[in-house]
């Protein structure tokens, strides 16, 4: 008598389901992802209390340097040459987009100056709200 | 003679599909930048073309030096003992404008900072409170409906139109 031959398990992990999981996972992170208008390092302040910037801003960027970028959040960040050049940009945000919040990405070292300057021309062009982005302060030791 | 056909499978190849989507994943995850998304909020004066009357005498007057060292009416002061010295004026006027004014060679962080400081405390039925006093069970509410400080951060321009 012929036995049959056995018909052994082959030892298979499978897979198939693996890129679903994979595609599942990339467009998660497609829709959760923000493009930033304004893509300049900066070493922001530091602060304890913080809050929500709105997704739809404008950014006004200054490196430690003074270099100044501005968007009004359509477009990718320009640098501004002279620092006249702000109010212009400012009279032309408001002008466009009478209720859009200025967010304000400057280094922590920068001269005060620069700052004053662009809030002097924000608070002209009749900007409402204009945010200080920052850091969070990690919370002081021995407080606990 | 029996002919063993070597028939092609009729799967399409998925084995490496995985291999394609984890590597952009990988790739994905590495392009992202972290946008920092928060800050503190900060208005500005309300499209009205009288400036807010600041009577200086009637105001504190914080000034930020280009070292960082702070001077509260012309009293040198720490961070930290800010609002210390702010309750008892505060409490007697809770109107009282606390005006921020850093020199201009002054590192924009130490505004910030002072500016942080401000923001942590609120009139709450007419005295000076601060967040880590109240703890973190007082309910958020009663915190929203308390009262800011009265913050000025007047530019440059202002100071020499309106004060001198």
């Amino acid at each position: 008598m012929r036995l049959k031959a056995r018909h052994e398990n082959q030892a298979v992990i499978p897979t198939a389901s693996m890129a679903d999981i994979a595609f599942l996972l990339i467009v998660f992170f497609m829709v959760t992802i923000t493009f930033e208008k304004d893509k300049t390092q900066v070493a922001l302040p530091k602060t304890e209390l913080r809050f929500e910037v709105p997704k739809i801003a404008a950014y006004i960027s200054v490196t430690e340097a003074g270099q100044i970028r501005v968007t009004d959040g359509e477009a990718m960040s320009t640098p501004v040459q002279r620092i006249d050049d702000v109010d212009a940009f400012a009279a032309n945000l408001v002008a466009n987009f009478p209720k859009r919040p200025v967010v304000l990405k400057a280094d922590s070292n920068v001269p005060y100056r620069h700052i004053d300057r662009i809030i002097d021309s924000l608070k002209q062009a009749k900007v409402e709200q204009i945010y200080l982005l920052s850091e969070q302060k990690p919370l002081e030791e021995g407080a606990a | 003679m029996k002919f063993q056909r070597n028939r092609p499978s009729d799967e399409i190849p998925t084995s490496s599909m995985a291999d394609i989507a984890f590597l952009l994943i990988v790739y994905f995850m590495v392009t992202t930048t972290f946008a920092a998304t928060r800050g503190l909020d900060f208005s500005l004066p309300k499209d009205d073309d009288q400036p807010p009357v600041v009577e200086k005498e009637d105001s504190v007057l914080i000034e930020i030096l280009p070292n960082g060292q702070l001077m509260i009416d012309q009293k040198p002061m720490e961070a930290g003992d800010i609002i210390e010295y702010l309750k008892p004026k505060l409490d007697r006027n809770a109107k009282k404008p606390v005006i921020i004014k850093p020199q201009p060679e002054s590192p924009y962080g130490h505004m910030v900072e002072v500016f942080d400081v401000l923001r942590q405390a609120k009139l709450i039925d007419g005295q000076l409170t601060t967040l880590a006093e109240l703890g973190p069970d007082f309910p958020e509410e009663d915190w929203d409906a308390g009262k800011d400080i009265n913050i000025s951060i007047p530019t440059q321009r202002e100071i020499e139109s309106f004060w001198f």
